[in-house]
């Protein structure tokens, strides 16, 4: 029964959006702002039974783990940049955030810089690995901006423009694909669960 | 006014309509249509079904793990839901010991529906003992968490998505690190998944696998092509490979052989009414995509037809 109600509600929620395709009416507002308060509502209490509560409440209030009180205070002070006067004060939770960031700089550049371009340089073995080779040189030229993309120049990085367009043309693609499966998971949604037409 | 011209102020709730149709149709009258697995799926499919037990084995014994991370809420549901059904369904199948987690708020009760809708069709699966539900935990800890993952996993989460401590489950038996939980797969419509890879892979060489929305699938091809990744479902299509290869193989105690999926039995799925819906979704919904493509395409020669027949005609009127 439960399930039934729920399914309907979702349902009659999904064509309140997909109403906005004719154009932008009520109903779709409504969804929109029930969506936008449900998922604040959520997270909140969520974050205070999962956060607040283990990693504050607990070790604080009940183990007395009284040197937690040092991130706490310096957490609190994120709730300044609401204030004009002493908004700075927020920057140092910011600044230990800023930390963990540059903890993962090294690591980084191994996984996204060192080992992709010891990808890159590959013995040339095979019609991929030319096509790769081909494709990796004529795109850097294409960013060196100090010389004027003329001449022979001009057309070695006319082919890392094409390169790039493929590449576009590839990530466009995808996108249709991943938008038409948005609306597909929506209609079986639809004819499945709420229809049950197809079982 | 030729239809050409007409074509160009056409309203485009009418291409709405259209699409609508291309979709729906489909999905109510299916037909047969081929699936055929790529290599990125097919070598994620292969290494987790190498973490089952061997017949003589206790699966409780075995000293190998997968942890599936979902980072994703609602909105991208429709292309990684039926990915990690397929997954669970698979370490479900074959005894594999499966754990999962969350940093995202909107993600644990996606979690908790995917646990339990696969759980429904194995009922020996017990929790604590076949698979772990971590939960949910804050993104702040994610860093830790990765990190404490490659030293000891029960002390890093300490307790799981029921408040038990993980150290006093049968599950976590032989599985310590990374070392063990050997394969992570995360799920995301972003390039969330990179963590693992620069912390989790570059630091502790663990194998991360990713579950990708069809948008992030040619920003992860190159990480694909260094081996970073060791495998890639990608949207929709990724979904219903690896849902095909757990119907093959995994549902059947079947072996992984290529020669057996060359065999056309495996492509009358989606009509044989025996195989109920939910075994084959992600690969009806295929069929529809294949259509709506078709119907794009059209829709792409027919504008550039149309343009190119108005400029023509401009430029033969002055």
């Amino acid at each position: 029964m439960f399930e039934m109600i729920s399914n309907w509600v979702a349902a009659f929620l999904t064509l309140c959006i997909f109403s906005f395709l004719y154009k932008d009416n009520p109903f779709y507002k409504f969804a929109e702002y029930l969506f936008i308060g449900v998922t604040a509502g959520y997270t909140i209490p969520l974050t205070w039974e999962m956060a607040f509560i283990p990693y504050v409440y607990r070790p604080l209030f009940l183990q007395h783990k009284f040197i937690l009180l040092i991130p706490a205070f310096i957490g609190i002070l994120y709730i300044f940049t609401f204030n004009r006067k002493l908004n700075w004060l927020s920057r140092y939770p910011i600044a230990f955030g800023m930390g963990m960031v540059g903890m993962g700089v090294p690591l980084s550049m191994h996984a996204s810089v060192l080992v992709q371009m010891r990808g890159a340089m590959i013995p040339i073995e095979n019609i991929n690995a030319l096509l790769v080779f081909i494709g990796t040189i004529t795109i850097l030229l294409y960013f060196y901006f100090s010389k004027a993309h003329t001449g022979a120049y001009g057309k070695i990085v006319k082919v890392g423009i094409w390169y790039m367009m493929i590449g576009f043309g590839a990530s466009f693609g995808y996108t249709v694909m991943a938008r038409i499966s948005l609306l597909i998971g929506r209609v079986q949604f639809l004819v499945a669960d709420v229809l049950h037409i197809i079982k | 006014m030729n239809i050409f011209e007409r074509l160009q102020m056409l309203d485009r709730r009418w291409i709405f309509l259209v699409v609508a149709v291309a979709i729906i149709v489909p999905l109510i009258i299916p037909f047969n249509s081929k699936t055929y697995t790529t290599e990125p799926t097919e070598k994620l499919y292969r290494i987790i079904d190498s973490f089952a037990p061997g017949p003589d084995e206790k699966p409780i014994e075995k000293d190998r793990a997968l942890l599936l991370v979902f980072t994703h809420d609602a909105s991208t549901m429709p292309e990684l839901f039926p990915m990690e059904i397929a997954i669970l369904r698979h370490c479900f199948a074959r005894n594999i010991k499966v754990f999962t987690l969350t940093f995202l708020p909107s993600a644990a009760p996606i979690m908790d529906y995917a646990i339990n809708t696969v759980k429904e069709e194995f009922p020996h699966v017990k929790s604590g003992e076949h698979y772990v539900n971590f939960g949910y935990k804050i993104g702040a800890l994610m860093l830790p968490i990765i990190l404490g993952m490659g030293e000891d996993i029960s002390e890093a989460v300490d307790i799981d998505a029921e408040g038990r401590k993980l150290s006093s489950l049968p599950i976590m038996k032989n599985i310590k690190n990374y070392n063990e939980m050997n394969l992570i797969m995360d799920f995301s419509g972003s390039s969330a998944g990179g963590a693992w890879i620069v912390y989790a892979r570059s630091k502790f060489g663990a194998n991360v696998g990713a579950g990708v929305t069809a948008v992030m699938a040619a920003d992860e091809y190159p990480y694909l092509q260094t081996g970073q990744l060791t495998g890639m479902l990608a949207g929709l299509k990724g979904a219903a490979e690896y849902e095909k290869l757990v119907e093959v193989f995994a549902l059947k105690k079947r072996e992984f052989s290529r020669e057996l999926l060359k065999d056309p039995e495996y492509d009358n799925a989606i009509t044989n009414p025996d195989i109920p819906y939910k075994f084959k979704q992600a690969r009806i919904g295929m069929n529809a995509q294949s259509v709506a493509h078709i119907m794009i395409i059209v829709f792409i020669l027919i504008g550039n037809i149309g343009y190119f027949i108005t400029k023509y005609k401009e430029k033969q009127q002055g």
